[in-house]
Parts: C-alpha cells; sequence; structure tokens
C-alpha cells in the first residue's frame, strides 16, 4: 500500500497536533492557591476520582491531539494506492519502451491544457525514474506506421524524442504502437536477460485500441512472456466529453431556391449527459483569409448522450462558383472536430441562346415553347434568351454559354462562328424537325455535329398502321418508338433513377431523323449515344468538338414528332443538358478527404503549385512541403498529405504570377474516430495486458490492480469523532 | 483592638425584629422565672439561684439555714434576677471559622459571633443569663452566664476581639461545659463542624445526657456547600500545613457528593442525639436562623 498525498506541501499542518503536549507542557495555568477550610473533602474527593480522572486526561489529550492532526493531515489529502495484484517488481534492470500516445485525441484540453502535455510529462517522467542501467526507447504513437528503434541507454537521444513530439490531428493505432514497441523490446539479443516494461502515456480513449487483438508479447529466455506494463493516465480519471461534427453532406436542392443546397450534418454526443440546444451553424465563405464569411444559417440540435443526429439546413448561393462552407458547434475539450468544411463547386448562371425554328402565336405549337419553359423555371440556373431563326445570324455568341438550335432550317453564314463558338467551349444542342433539311445541315453545320442527318423516319414507316383522321407526323400509338437504350450513367442523365426513368422511357416519338456516324479519321472524337430508340436508332448523341460540347436529339423538341415535351423528364432533360453543355456537371472537386490521408491536386496547363495555406492562414511554401511528403503524380498533379483539418486553399503560379485559385480548394476532415472520447475501463487494458500481475494503471483512476483509497475522508471523520468525543469527555 | 471592618455583632435591623419576640426555653431550665419561665425546682425561691458556702463578709440574711440543719454547715444563698435560662454561647473561633468564599461575606465566625451576640442580647434582656465560650483548639475565653445588662457587652467584646485560628476541637468546649454547668442550660454551639474528630457529636450528646438543651448551629460558606472552582486550584488548609491541588472541574462532583453525605450524618447524628440542629449558610440573613430558632422555642415553651 503506498501512501500518496493530494497536497504534500501543507502537511506542515501536522505539527498543530503538538499544541496539546506543548500547552500541557508550557502554558499549562498554574494552580491559584486558595484557603479552604472543607479541604479534607476535596482531598476525598480527589483521591475517590483520581483514576478516573487520570483516565480521562489522557484520553482528553489523546482526542484533542488526533483532532488537531487528522484535520491537518486531510488538508493534505491523502490517498492509499494499493498495489493488489500490481504489475511484479522485476528483480534487476529493466528494458523500457515509452509509448506517447499523439493522436488527435490527445489534443483534448482538460482544466486548461491539452492531455498531450499531461502524457509527455508523464512520460519524461518514467524515463527520468529509470536506473543508468536500464536500457530505453520511446515511441511516439501518430498516424502511420510507428517507427522505434531498440532500447539504449543514450537518455538524452530519448528525451528529445519525447520532447520534439506534438500531437497530430489525426488516428493513431495504439495496439500497433504497443506491438510495435514490444518488438522493439526483443530486438535486442544483449538485453535477453532483462525484464522487458511498457509505459504507455495515454488518454485511455476506447477508440485508439484494438482488444480484440492478442496483446503484445516480448522474447525471453523462456519464450514469449508478456512485459511489465504500466499505463500513464493523462486524464487522471476524468471523463472527456465531445461532441463533434463527423458527417457534412451537400446535395443541390431545387426546394432552396435556385443554387439552392440542403447541407446535412451529423452531429454526435460522446458524453454521458444529453446535450440540448445545442447551437449550429453554416458559415458560408469560410475559407483561411476569408473575410466575408459570415453565418448564414443558425440552428439547435438535441443529441442524446452517446448518440448521434442529423440536422439538414438549406442554404441558397447568390452566385455561382467555388464556394467553401463549414458547419460549426460551439468549441469544447476538442475543438478541432467541432467544425467541417466542405468547398463545392456551385453552378453559375448558364447563358442560353434559345433558337426558334418554327416559331407559333399559339404557345404550345411554338417550336420553342416547351424547352424555354424548362429551362427558365424558378431552380433553373439557365438564363435563356429567346430568338428566333431570321434574328439568330445577329446575336454574338460570345455573350452565351450554350445555344439551343430548336428546328432551325439554316444557320447560313452563322456556321462558322457556331463551329468556333463550339471549339472554344461552347455547348450546342440541336433538335430536329419539319424545318430541318439534312443535306443542308450537312454543309452548314457538319463540322459540329457529332453525326451526320440521313433520313426521316416515322411511325407509319415502322409498320404500324395511322390511326385514321389523324394527319401525317401527329404522335400516333402502336408504332412510336420509345426510348429504349439509355446511358444512365452520363452526368445528363444519372439524375434520373428509379421510377423517375419511366418518366423518360415513358416517351413516345413518332417521327425522328436517322443519323450516320462520322466515317474513320474523321475530326473530333467518335460520338457517344446516350439514348436509342427502340430499334437501335439514335435519339440522343453527344459529340466532342475542341474544347466544347452538342448534344443532338433527332426528333422536335416541341410535340410535332414525339411527346417528350409533356413527360415529366423534359424539364429537368433540358436543364441537365444545358448544365453538361456548359460544364456544369463535372466534378471538378474530389471529394473531402480525412486529415492524414494523401490527397491530389490537379493543376490547369501552365498552372504550377506555389504554395498551401492551410486553415490556420499559413503558407506552406514549396520547400516545406517538399519536407512533408510533396509528390509529383503526373503532369499537372501533385498529391500531399494534409496534417490537420479544415478548408485549406491552393495557391498557383500562372504566367509568373501567383493567385489562389478558388476551384482548387479543399477540405479535410477530422477523423471521427479520434471525436470518440469514451474511455476504457481500466480494468479492461489491464485485462488485456496480462491481469493485474502484469499491468497496472497511474492515475487518480480505480482499477482491479491498482486501488486508490482517499484517506482524507476517514481523517475527517476521525477528527470529528475526537470533537464529539472531548466534548463528552469535557461534559 | 476591635477591628473595624469587622461587622457590628448587633445587627440594628435584626434586633428590631426580634424584639417582639420572647425567647422560649424547651426543657425547664434551672432557676424560675417570674410570669415566664417554667422551673423544674418546684417550690424554689425565685430569687435563689445557687448556694455559697459562708465566708466572713456576707450578708448574714443570706443564710439558708435549712442547708444549715440538713448539712450541718453555713451556706449562702446567691441570688440572681427573675430568670431560670442559663445559656452557653459556645463559638468555635478555629482558624477553619476564618473563611469566607467572597469578599462581600462574612467570615463564618463573623457570622457566628452576630448569631451568638443576638441571641445573647435576647436572653439577657429576658433577664436569661447568657455566658460565652470561646474554642480555639481548647476553650480560650469563657464568661460565665450572667443576666445582666452590662453582662452582655462582655461578651460581645470577647467576640469581636476574637481572631480564627487554630484546629477545631469542640470536645474542649464539651468538657468545659460539663465542668462548669452544673444545672440544665441552654448550649448553643455556633460551628463549621470541621472537627478532626470524627466523634463530635457523640461527644456533643453528652451534653444532652447531661439534661442540657443543645441546639447546633451548623455554620457554613456558601462556597463550601456549592464548591464554585472551576480553574486548577491549590487548595490550602485553614488550620494546618496541608495542601491539595486539584482542578475544581474534576472533583466537584465528588465533593458535593460528600458533602452532602456528611451534612446529612450531621442531621441525623444531631436528632439521634436528641441535638436541635440549623443549618446557617453566611449568606442568609441572621433572622432567617434566628426566627425559625425562637419560634421553635417559643412552641416547645408553650
Amino acid at each position: 500500500m503506498n501512501l500518496a498525498f493530494g497536497n504534500p506541501a501543507l502537511l506542515w499542518g501536522l505539527a498543530a497536533a503538538a499544541i496539546p503536549i506543548a500547552i500541557h507542557l508550557f502554558f499549562r495555568r498554574r494552580p491559584r492557591p486558595t484557603p479552604f477550610p472543607a479541604i479534607d473533602f476535596v482531598l476525598r474527593a480527589r483521591r475517590e476520582t483520581q483514576r478516573r480522572l487520570r483516565l480521562r486526561k489522557l484520553l482528553l489529550f489523546a482526542a484533542r491531539t488526533l483532532l488537531l492532526a487528522a484535520i491537518a493531515t486531510a488538508i493534505a489529502r491523502p490517498r492509499a494506492e494499493g498495489d493488489r495484484g500490481a504489475a511484479p517488481i522485476a528483480i534487476g534492470p529493466r528494458a523500457t519502451a515509452i509509448v506517447l500516445d499523439a493522436s488527435g485525441s490527445m489534443r483534448y484540453r482538460l482544466d486548461g491544457s491539452p492531455l498531450f502535455d499531461r502524457a509527455r510529462a508523464d512520460a519524461l517522467e518514467a524515463l527520468a525514474a529509470l536506473t543508468p542501467e536500464e536500457p530505453a526507447t520511446a515511441v511516439v504513437c501518430a498516424p502511420g506506421t510507428p517507427q522505434v528503434e531498440a532500447p539504449g541507454f543514450d537518455r538524452a537521444a530519448v528525451r528529445r524524442v519525447l520532447e520534439a513530439a506534438a500531437p497530430a490531428a489525426g488516428f493513431a493505432d495504439l495496439t500497433t504502437c504497443v506491438q510495435a514497441a514490444a518488438r522493439a523490446l526483443s530486438s535486442s539479443k544483449a538485453q535477453e536477460g532483462l525484464g522487458k516494461r511498457l509505459v504507455v502515456a495515454t488518454d485511455l480513449a476506447a477508440s485508439a485500441w484494438r482488444l480484440e487483438t492478442a496483446a503484445p508479447t516480448v522474447e525471453s529466455a523462456r519464450g514469449p512472456v508478456r512485459p511489465e506494463v504500466a499505463i500513464l493516465d493523462a486524464a487522471r480519471g476524468a471523463a472527456l466529453p465531445n461532441h463533434a461534427v463527423v458527417g457534412l453532406e451537400a446535395e443541390p436542392d431545387p426546394s432552396a431556391g435556385p443554387r439552392g443546397y440542403r447541407f446535412t450534418a451529423t452531429v454526435v454526443n460522446h458524453g454521458a449527459q444529453p446535450v440540448s440546444d445545442l447551437p449550429l451553424s453554416l458559415v458560408v465563405g469560410a475559407g483561411p483569409g476569408e473575410k466575408d464569411a459570415k453565418v448564414a444559417i443558425r440552428a439547435f440540435a438535441e443529441v442524446p448522450a452517446g448518440g448521434a443526429v442529423k440536422k439538414a439546413l438549406l442554404h441558397a448561393f447568390p452566385r455561382g462558383g467555388p464556394a467553401a462552407v463549414q458547419v460549426t458547434l460551439p468549441p469544447d475539450g476538442l475543438p478541432q472536430d467541432d467544425a467541417r468544411a466542405l468547398a463545392l463547386d456551385v453552378p453559375r448562371d448558364v447563358r442560353a441562346l434559345v433558337v426558334d425554328g418554327a416559331p407559333s402565336p399559339v404557345k404550345y405549337r411554338d417550336e420553342a415553347y416547351f424547352v424555354e419553359a424548362a429551362l427558365s423555371s424558378a431552380a433553373s440556373p439557365v438564363r435563356p434568351k429567346l430568338v428566333d431563326a431570321e434574328a439568330f445570324p445577329r446575336e454574338d455568341l460570345s455573350q452565351f454559354d450554350v445555344v439551343f438550335l430548336l428546328n432551325v432550317r439554316s444557320v447560313a453564314a452563322k456556321g462558322p462562328e457556331l463551329a468556333r463558338f463550339v471549339e472554344n467551349g461552347g455547348g450546342l444542342f440541336v433538335s430536329l424537325g419539319d424545318q430541318v433539311d439534312a443535306e443542308r445541315y450537312g454543309h452548314e453545320l457538319g463540322a459540329v455535329l457529332p453525326m451526320a442527318l440521313h433520313v426521316e423516319k416515322s411511325a407509319d414507316q415502322r409498320g404500324a398502321g395511322a390511326a385514321a383522321g389523324a394527319g401525317a407526323g401527329a404522335p400516333g400509338a402502336g408504332g412510336a418508338a420509345r426510348f429504349a437504350e439509355v446511358d444512365w450513367s452520363h452526368p445528363a442523365l444519372s439524375v434520373f433513377s428509379g421510377e423517375a426513368r419511366e418518366g423518360l422511357l415513358g416517351a413516345r416519338t413518332s417521327r425522328y431523323v436517322l443519323a450516320r456516324p462520322a466515317p474513320r479519321g474523321a475530326e473530333g472524337a467518335a460520338p457517344r449515344v446516350l439514348i436509342a430508340f427502340d430499334d437501335g436508332a439514335p435519339a440522343l448523341v453527344e459529340g466532342r468538338r475542341g474544347k466544347g460540347r452538342v448534344l443532338l436529339f433527332t426528333s422536335t423538341a416541341d410535340r410535332d414528332w414525339t411527346d417528350w415535351p409533356i413527360r415529366t423528364s423534359f424539364l429537368p432533360a433540358m436543364q441537365r443538358f444545358a448544365a453538361y453543355l456548359t460544364g456544369g456537371l463535372e466534378e471538378r472537386r474530389e471529394r473531402a478527404t480525412v486529415v492524414d490521408v494523401r490527397r491530389t491536386l490537379r493543376l490547369d496547363e501552365g498552372e504550377t503549385l506555389a504554395a498551401l495555406v492551410g486553415p490556420d492562414g499559413r503558407e506552406r511554401r514549396l520547400p516545406e512541403l517538399g519536407r512533408t511528403g510533396l509528390q509529383t503524380e503526373g503532369p499537372g498533379a501533385v498529391s500531399w498529405v494534409p496534417p490537420d483539418p479544415g478548408l485549406w486553399q491552393v495557391k498557383v503560379a500562372l504566367r509568373g504570377e501567383e493567385r489562389v485559385e478558388p476551384r482548387l480548394d479543399f477540405a479535410v476532415w477530422p477523423d471521427a474516430r479520434e471525436s470518440d472520447t469514451r474511455r476504457l475501463e481500466p480494468s479492461e487494458l489491464t485485462a488485456w495486458f496480462g491481469g493485474e500481475g502484469h499491468a497496472r494503471v497511474e492515475g487518480e483512476s480505480r482499477t482491479a490492480g491498482s486501488r486508490a483509497l482517499p484517506l482524507w475522508t476517514i481523517l475527517l471523520v476521525l477528527g470529528v469523532a475526537a470533537f464529539f468525543l472531548e466534548g463528552f469527555l469535557l461534559a | 483592638m476591635p477591628d473595624t471592618t469587622r461587622r457590628p455583632l448587633l445587627d440594628p435591623a435584626v434586633i428590631a425584629r426580634l424584639a417582639t419576640l420572647k425567647l422560649r426555653v424547651r426543657a425547664i431550665t434551672e432557676g424560675i422565672l417570674t410570669g415566664l419561665h417554667k422551673s423544674p425546682h418546684h417550690g424554689a425561691s425565685v430569687e435563689f439561684a445557687e448556694h455559697k458556702e459562708y465566708a466572713p463578709g456576707d450578708e448574714i440574711r443570706h443564710i439558708d439555714w435549712k442547708a444549715y440543719g440538713k448539712f450541718d454547715k453555713y451556706y449562702v444563698k446567691k441570688f440572681e434576677q427573675e430568670t431560670n435560662l442559663r445559656a452557653y454561647l459556645v463559638v468555635d473561633a478555629s482558624g477553619s471559622m476564618g473563611y469566607r468564599g467572597d469578599p462581600a461575606r462574612m467570615t463564618k465566625l463573623e457570622y457566628a459571633s452576630a448569631l451568638a451576640a443576638s441571641l445573647a442580647y435576647l436572653l439577657v434582656r429576658q433577664q436569661d443569663a447568657a455566658g460565652l465560650v470561646l474554642v480555639q483548639g481548647d476553650v480560650r475565653q469563657a464568661i460565665p452566664p450572667r443576666a445582666a445588662a452590662n453582662h452582655l457587652r462582655l461578651i460581645v467584646d470577647a467576640l469581636e476581639t476574637r481572631q480564627a485560628e487554630g484546629p477545631t476541637r469542640l470536645s474542649s468546649a464539651v468538657d468545659w461545659i460539663i465542668e462548669h454547668a452544673p444545672r440544665r442550660a441552654s448550649v448553643l454551639l455556633f460551628s463549621d463542624l470541621f472537627d478532626a474528630e470524627d466523634r463530635v457529636l457523640k461527644k456533643l450528646a453528652q451534653l444532652g445526657r447531661r439534661k442540657h438543651e443543645v441546639t447546633l448551629f451548623h455554620v457554613l460558606d456558601p462556597a463550601e456547600l456549592e464548591f464554585p472552582f472551576d480553574d486548577p486550584t491549590l487548595f490550602l488548609s485553614m488550620e494546618d500545613g496541608r495542601q491539595v491541588e486539584a482542578h475544581g472541574r474534576d472533583v466537584r462532583k465528588g465533593y458535593l457528593e460528600l458533602m452532602t453525605r456528611w451534612r446529612e450524618e450531621v442531621r441525623r447524628a444531631a436528632a439521634e442525639a436528641d441535638l436541635d440542629y440549623a443549618l446557617c449558610r453566611t449568606d442568609a440573613p441572621l433572622e432567617d436562623v434566628l426566627l425559625p430558632f425562637l419560634a421553635r422555642r417559643n412552641r416547645s415553651a408553650a
């Protein structure tokens, strides 16, 4: 049983126990001489009570001394730490491996200081307590594979390793670290005869341990044995409640309006008490150095003890382009997981020029009616401008992102400009109709069309008789073509899933134009058939020309040849086509990664990486990045392991100028495993290491192998008892 | 020189109150008092008090011829004023009687002297004879009983000049009275009874067997009765060199038990010996002692 004191400096108070003795010896009141006639009675009374009085005086003296001693000792907060079943003290020197937990949870601040500082102090103290005959080594258990050297006698080197250590943000597997430490203890043949000891300075976070695996052993002359283990609890038995944002997803949500998104945050509570009214904020523009960051939404969450909740936040961005958002909680003991960032590309407004090849005063008979209605719906980012075919030549195509040619007879002199428009990245959607002449299109738009047009085909020609009284070209039942083969993986069509696909597959087309693939050797990439009719004829074909894209729909965009415009799939399809043709559907951004995971950055042609700006606002230039693992992955691609969670910005150099490129911003998330600060029961850990005979947990935790008995309460009870005893004796 | 700090022995207030009472004698005393006392000697002359052998110079008319016929010797009658009560006021003036528990109080000797002087006055006023026996180890002074008014002053002077000293030995007073009081008398003893002799009361009982009427005024200070000592005290004997150190708080209970038990024994022994007993606290007014005593006297005389 060891006796320890919480306030050893206050033990000087024990001197107070000598007060009764001092009073008795030096300050006792001298008796007052008093003549008294009945002295015989006094004599007899004293004689009769002498023995009882002597005993009473002794007890009084003892009670007073005990009272003072008990109070003085209790103030020093003594505790008895029994080492019943503790790890046996090995006879002779021991080789020691000190494992210092440097995982993200060790950044937890308890009583104003990080747990890591306490753990490091404990580790250094354990190192200092070794005798000169005991070799030692240190393992800093950080994310990644631990590197451990065999124990040596260079104590200063081990101290330097511990002093230079810093807690990482990521996950560290302590089981792996102690196993590596055990292997290091076994690695030196010269130390075979020494005892083996592991010292682990950690916060006992359960997520860091894999207790289902075998406990580490060390090699000895008798074979594998369990080492002696001392676990230094940095938290001193205290619980570590923590709340964290462990998930953040963003999806476009038209219900939030144009450029609207639904952000879904997952909040966990790793504490013993439920949390109510936990404030949750969505901060927009949350990059390092962002001056325009503002709280867009404030919400409150109720999170049960040990549970999680999902909270949805809707937000519409005022404009398109790269955006950074962050969901934040009030900081607690572990602030690194109280925020989670996201970088995304908000679709810009798409400027669309819709050329109506067959205008009509009757709305629903107008060639462009359905397309314009689809593109200009409330949630659509497309801003269409409608012109008729005659006004088209006067339009400046550089003012638009995409052009919709709807049953236009001829583009005439606009053809070359249209071709250049597409070559330079513009988008082109072409739908056909009765105004279109295949041969003329071949002359005027052959450079951009993905396929050459051939002949028209109708339902009649497919073998079904026209309904009586129906005019040629009217959509009919029976012989109407259906969309049969659909490339659902295409970004323009991937939005259709489940029952929504029926809105596309149910469309009936009575007439369409057959398209011929371009001959071999033709310029441009091979066309891609996105939708084919049930007879195999292409319905929707994609082509690439230069930087731009072209979509060819081989039927009409109104109800002349097909009923697709009145199907539910038409509106989203047109909007997706517009976005795809302008590049808005491409996922140019990689998803957020977890801290300490290698991430690749892809730069545009001509760009070079100049620096990375961390969440703390500090620039990491190339030399520092090179020292910390920056690797070249190929032309225009580099990879690096971000050490800290948050939003990182990329500074690129282009033609001698450096600038932060928002499209390259990326978010790094904290590892959710480190947010789980629930602690192991010390008895679980000691049991895993081999039981009370091999392991003990030091600190103020109660374990089967180490029992701390607070004596001060017992002393106070004794003091109170002595006080009442004194009163009883005096009475 | 009389101690001017001492209280006057005759408290005028007490005397004023006692002036309305008559002192009565419980039993028949020797001598006959005119109108108030019963004489135990039937047919005796009220004037005649005692015989004395004739000496030249005595008056011939006072020769008792009957006694001559009886004894063939000449005896002269001695005459008293009309009284048959002869009282001996025995005052214990030992060292212990000099104690006062509070500076504002009388010592026990002063108190006893005041009581004795008051009673002497009453007796003399009633033409009873009062005498004084002062005891300090042995009888230091004795004033035979007289009924004369100027005799009272002798008693008072003797009491006033006496300082408390010496051991307590009341048996010497008993012996003296037995020797010097041939006839029945009233013996009024004023003492704290802290006598070295355990059987002092049995000694006093001898007086009762000789037909003396003994009244025991047990004079004690309230400090002796209540023991108000809380601190460590070195108690010093007032009659010898003994001393004992004790913590007042520690011995109080035992002391009080012993004191109470002793007083009960005294009371019982006094009753067994047919001695009249009165406890006199020195903080109690004198009349609280005298009036009950006198009332008892009146009842027994009636």
